[in-house]
């Protein structure tokens, strides 16, 4: 319950991290949720999981940079200040 | 097709005093300009950017005429130079030339802040949020404590932008979210207060917390509405405002607590926890759903379903969230 905005930062890197971790080629695709594999869906309902399909390529290719630099950066911060 | 042509033909009263309001504001600036040659350029020049987005003041009156105490009191300290003391100052043309140059360099230093901040924060989209009256939150909150009666959910639309919160009342505001918030804080200082647990610190993470459970809230909606694909017209001020009106429950709920113990607290608590969920579905269920769905026809589908499992959810994780917020406060 004792919620800080850093806690709320460290939760959401988290999941960002969550997101840009799995393989695409290696383990995405094993588990049909490639994005080469989910072409299905050019009509009207798209669904859920094409949806989130969709969005995990955009979130890794966008946030690469900026989580490599933020987990540096809170990684040194733990190491420093507990 | 009721719903259609409800929302069609714009009600003729806001565009009558939408009429009116400028002529009202042009009258007092008029006057103004009469009080004190000077300061035109200054007034004309403030004005500018407001009229450039469309006219808003017909969600407030326009109260900013007042403007003349502080050049008054300006002109006297300056005939008052002018009679005491000897130098550059107190001639008056001089002392007249600088005060000009004073007040325009002060409407530029606002007109540069007001730029850079409507870049960040859309300031007048906030605005209409905060356009309401006595009679609305009056209203508003009895709906959000009983909100059986009420009959037409449906938001007004004038001109293609919704109708000021002021004249409608199922339109969305932020001015009763945040006092609820700002009570909620303070209630629960209170209620720790009684039990012998309170330091200025509480204060603090409560209100972290609060806003935190509000952040995550917001964003869990607006990602699954972004999964089920909705295409509402609901913006992120918009889930703030819906997401905000659970304080008002939980205060009712945690004064109930202090005032007559765990059972009040309990049973006001479980009536406003009701009374949000019926609310939630009632007010979301026209702005997710489709129009078939919404008339009350039960539309087959996956997507349809999708939708109503959404509205279900959101309105079923108020009550977790409202009573995880308030059950440390009532011993």
């Amino acid at each position: 319950m004792a919620f800080t905005l850093y806690s709320l930062l460290q939760a959401a890197l988290l999941c960002v991290n969550a997101v840009a971790v799995p393989h695409e080629e290696r383990f995405l695709n094993k588990i049909g949720w490639g994005t080469d594999q989910s072409f299905g869906g050019l009509g009207e309902e798209p669904g859920i999981k094409s949806q989130l399909v969709n969005l995990i390529r955009p979130v890794r290719m966008v946030m690469r940079l900026l989580l490599i630099v933020l987990n540096s950066v809170i990684i040194g911060l733990l190491l420093l200040f507990g | 097709e009721a719903a259609v042509e409800r929302r069609a033909p714009p009600p003729p009263s806001p565009t009558s005093a939408v009429g009116a309001e400028p002529s009202a504001s042009g009258g007092r600036d008029g006057e103004a300009m009469d009080n004190s040659r000077f300061r035109q350029p200054a007034k004309t020049r403030t004005r500018g950017p407001m009229h450039v987005e469309g006219n808003p003041s017909h969600l407030f009156e326009d109260t900013s005429g007042n403007m003349d105490p502080p050049g008054a009191g300006y002109e006297g300290s300056s005939t008052g130079f002018g009679l005491s003391g000897e130098g550059f100052l107190s001639d008056p043309v001089v002392s007249n030339l600088a005060m000009a140059y004073g007040s325009s360099l002060a409407s530029q230093g606002k007109n540069i802040v007001d730029q850079n901040i409507d870049r960040f924060i859309p300031v007048s989209k906030l605005k209409y949020y905060f356009a309401v009256d006595t009679i609305y939150v009056g209203k508003k909150l009895g709906l959000l404590i009983f909100p059986y009666m009420h009959q037409n959910w449906e938001v007004r639309y004038q001109q293609d932008s919704p109708v000021a919160p002021r004249v409608e009342v199922n339109a969305p505001d932020l001015y009763i979210p945040a006092m609820a918030l700002i009570t909620y804080l303070l209630v629960a200082g209170f209620a720790l207060g009684t039990q012998s647990r309170f330091s200025p610190e509480v204060l603090g993470m409560q209100a972290s917390s609060a806003l935190i459970w509000l952040v995550i809230e917001v964003l869990a909606i607006l990602l699954s509405l972004y999964l089920v694909t909705v295409n509402t017209d609901l913006t992120t001020i918009d889930l703030i405002a819906f997401a905000g009106y659970k304080y008002v429950g939980m205060v009712t709920g945690v004064v109930a607590g202090l005032i007559f113990g765990r059972t009040g607290y309990y049973v006001a608590l479980g009536w406003c926890c009701i009374s949000i969920v019926v609310f939630m579905i009632r007010t979301l269920r026209l702005k997710i759903l489709s129009e078939a769905a919404a008339e009350g026809v039960l539309v087959r589908g996956t997507r349809n379903q999708l939708r109503m499992y959404l509205t279900m959810a959101i309105a079923a994780v108020q009550p977790v969230f409202m009573y995880w917020l308030t059950f440390h406060l009532v011993r």
